[in-house]
């Protein structure tokens, strides 16, 4: 079915059609147009201007019209979308639609498209505009497509994020905090080496820095951070392929998520298999950016990269992969409630199932692919560096298995009070060393933050210079201390399901 | 006998902490309007919302028209409407609007003829151009109505459809229904206010707790109460009545100035004999009215409590 055929799609249009579509435009059409204006008072009379040349007063007017317009189509349309799902889920609406006969895929694409219109008519104002500014300005024409393809993608990329996010979120605030941490916090970090940071190719960034800087000779730092073609284990990248790439392949597992979610609320919306594959990629992807700097002898710096210890990049790569593996590990864990509604089918309280159901086996693929993505960094120096990447991996053997059983226990012991409990455990084993360590002026303490020792062994440069230094064996001491607190998880996880199993065995099935 | 158009077998649905509907099966055949009764909590509506697949089952299985629920959910989609007992509408959409963009889901042939029809039929034509926000609450629950007659299902399940309208909304529902009965849908009705439902269902499934207590028709389930409540008017030889009455082993008799009520246990033919012998007694009997196919009876019979 087209898209203008879509049911969804035109109700969509509808809607957005009568709450008023000309205040948007209008407002664009002026942000858009005063950019220009000030280009042509340039060119009237550019002694009024602090700029070196039309092309670069082309560029500064040209940068504030796209950075208005990934504000308007990436964060506006992904927080339109987010609402009207959260609100049409609340209202019935979506039950409603589910019930018809459109195929789930028709759905998903009617929110998909037809939700942020009013923030694609606005975006497309200003990719006019910003247009008559590139060709007045006489700047490089492939700078107009390239930006351009690449805020749209980005825009639908997010938008479909939004609509999965608007699937599970079970408010709507829940959803605005996955947005805070996707546009505030990771794009924090992207300024830090510009051309390593994977999230600077998420959220395509580099790719159009690169475009600003194109035929620039690189005299400044600030260039030569953000011009050049990435490298992915030592193979260079266009970072507009590795951009679009990247979001596409992201994006087809988002796809799938939103449609079998769509065609079936009951099931967890991504696939063991797509958790493992979409980790695999974002990981690979980010260890690949940064293996030029060690070349896998990590910690010793490859010859072109000499100060490549200076910046963390591997602890804060450490940190990356531990948010992320949290996040899929919650996607993926199943309801506990679901795994008793599948014990009573069967009529059985077999713990098996639960470790089949569980995403505690999971939380150890992903572990197998962060370890093998890691190896990567010091494959060639394994033999003298072992224990720092015994240090790095135990610390995340140990944080993806407290998250997923943290999670798994507080679901069944407090239901509806899980997260609370899950926020205030992590916290208590995450932060609130570092803050004791803070008040009582004893570092120490904050070295048996959860977080600690993998962070440590990949960044203290003590340990860096001297594999064989004897805080190591004080970090692996600490890794094996916070393996204890997994067992305890697991024997209290344990419990709780066979308490809740028991129950099940009470209720045998009725034929 | 043709297969029902709506069959579920041994549906149970699991809440956290409570069986929300435990091992009930039920058939509705063409031409059937069956009351779900029960009081608040029952199970009615988690019923209705596992019929339709909106509500996971933990097992069961759920047919229309003969397709499976679990293999065939598009075809299901297809022969079956469900009207919740809330109203999801697009408050910024027309009536007309609203019913278009159903109507484009379920690719209704002819959409503006039949958009027209369903609006007729729920006595909302006049309101066709209205925005959704517009139409007071009844209103909504008619035009939610329309939506789910738009695609003319063979099954339709109708959660509390009367709980928003006025008098002459009701009678004009009751009406829509028998129509629909007439045509041969098979309707399943849930409402916890039974003189909704009397006078429309021809079968009647009480639930209480997530249990089926009974099911059938209101003719049988008046049967398997047993003991009917009836009453009786006379003109002359009131004592003579009263007499026959007691001699016959009624119980509960509550006299009034010329009549009785009671309640009696034999059956049909017991019944039967009980009049005739009053009339050939000189009695003369002006009213004789059972109230053991009410449903009100049946369901205060029934053993389901915590009614209302």
């Amino acid at each position: 079915m087209n898209i203008t055929e879509n049911p969804v799609f035109l109700t969509q249009k509808r809607l957005v059609h009568r709450a008023g579509v000309l205040a948007a435009i209008l407002i664009a059409a002026l942000i858009g147009l005063s950019l220009l204006c000030g280009l042509i008072a340039y060119f009237a009379d550019p002694r009024d201007f602090n700029f070196s040349g039309p092309q670069e007063a082309g560029k500064m007017f040209y940068a504030w019209v796209i950075g208005v317009e990934t504000l308007v189509l990436v964060i506006g349309g992904f927080s339109r979308i987010l609402k009207v799902l959260t609100d049409e889920r609340k209202a019935g609406l979506w039950d409603s639609n589910r019930l018809t006969p459109l195929p789930p895929s028709q759905i998903v694409a009617g929110y998909w498209f037809g939700a942020p219109l009013r923030e694609f008519y606005m975006g497309a104002i200003l990719a006019a505009i910003g247009l008559v500014i590139v060709v007045l300005a006489r700047l490089p024409l492939a700078l107009w497509p390239g930006t351009q393809i690449l805020i749209f993608s980005t825009a639908l990329f997010f938008g479909l994020l939004a609509v999965l996010i608007g699937l599970v979120a079970q408010r709507p605030q829940g959803g605005a905090a996955f947005a805070a941490l996707a546009f505030v916090f990771l794009p924090m970090f992207s300024f830090i080496m510009p051309k390593f940071m994977l999230t600077n190719f998420l959220l395509p960034v580099y790719a159009i820095a690169n475009f600003f800087n194109a035929g620039q000779p690189p005299e400044t730092a600030s260039v030569q951070d953000w011009s050049g073609l990435p490298e992915i284990f030592g193979l260079p990248v266009p970072p507009i392929l590795l951009s679009l790439g990247l979001q596409f392949v992201i994006g087809i597992f988002l796809w799938r998520a939103a449609v079998r979610k769509t065609a079936n609320a009951f099931h967890p919306p991504l696939l063991r298999w797509e958790a493992v594959a979409m980790f695999g990629i974002l990981l690979f992807a980010q260890h690949g950016l940064i293996w030029g700097l060690w070349h896998g002898q990590f910690p010793a710096p490859s010859g072109s990269e000499s100060n490549a210890n200076d910046v963390p990049m591997l602890p804060i790569v450490h940190a990356g992969t531990i948010l992320l593996a949290t996040i899929l590990l919650a996607f993926v864990s199943p309801d506990p409630e679901r795994i008793r509604i599948e014990a009573l089918r069967a009529g059985d309280g077999n713990l098996r199932r639960v470790f089949s159901r569980s995403a505690v086996s999971l939380a150890l693929a992903l572990l197998a692919v962060a370890a093998v993505a890691l190896f990567t960094q010091c494959a060639a120096s394994i033999s003298t560096n072992w224990k720092i990447y015994a240090v790095a991996t135990g610390n995340l053997l140990d944080f993806f298995l407290v998250s997923v059983l943290l999670l798994e226990f507080c679901r069944l012991r407090f239901r509806r009070r899980a997260l609370g409990f899950v926020a205030l455990w992590l916290f208590v084993l995450c932060v609130l060393p570092f803050i004791l360590a803070g008040v009582f002026s004893e570092l120490a303490v904050g070295r048996l933050s959860l977080l600690s020792p993998g962070v440590l062994a990949l960044a203290d440069h003590d340990i860096l210079n001297d594999p064989t230094s004897s805080e190591l064996n004080y970090l692996l001491l600490t890794v094996l201390a916070h393996f204890g607190i997994v067992v305890l998880l697991f024997v209290a996880w344990r419990n709780q399901w066979q308490r809740l199993l028991a129950k099940v065995i009470l209720a045998p099935p009725q034929k | 006998m043709p297969a029902p158009l709506l069959a579920i077998e041994h549906l149970r649905v699991d809440f956290p902490e409570v069986v929300a509907v435990n091992d009930l099966s039920l058939t509705v055949e063409a031409g059937d309007v069956c009351g779900l009764i029960g009081p608040n909590g029952a199970g009615k509506t988690t019923t209705m919302r596992a019929v339709s697949g909106l509500q996971e089952r933990t097992r069961g299985s759920v047919r229309v028209g003969g397709h499976e629920l679990a293999s065939e959910p598009e075809e299901l989609k297809k022969r079956l409407g469900f009207m919740p007992d809330f109203c999801p509408v697009y408050d910024q959409l027309t009536a007309a609007e609203f019913l278009d963009h159903f109507a484009r889901a379920h690719d209704v042939p002819d959409r503006t003829k039949r958009i027209g029809e369903c609006l007729e039929l729920t006595w909302l034509t006049e309101k066709r151009d209205a925005l959704c926000e517009e139409l007071s609450r009844g209103m909504k629950q008619r035009l939610v109505l329309a939506k789910t007659l738009l695609p003319d299902p063979q099954v339709l399940l109708l959660d509390e459809p009367a709980s928003g309208l006025d008098p002459l909304g009701r009678i004009e529902l009751r009406k829509l229904l028998l129509k629909l009965r007439d045509v041969g849908k098979s309707v399943l009705i849930s409402s916890h206010i039974l003189t909704e439902l009397s006078g429309f269902c021809n079968k009647a499934a009480i639930m209480e707790r997530g249990k089926l207590v009974m099911s059938g028709t209101i003719a049988e389930l008046g049967q398997k109460m047993g003991r009917r409540r009836l009453s009786v008017k006379w003109r002359h030889a009131g004592e003579k009545a009263l007499q026959i009455l007691k001699g016959a082993g009624v119980k509960n008799l509550e006299t009034a100035a010329q009549g009785a009520t009671f309640e009696f246990d034999g059956d049909a033919e017991a019944l039967d004999g009980l009049l005739k012998t009053l009339v050939l007694e000189g009695v003369r009997v002006t009213e004789w009215r059972g109230s053991g196919d009410d449903l009100e009876q049946i369901f205060l019979q029934s053993g389901a409590r915590e009614l209302m």
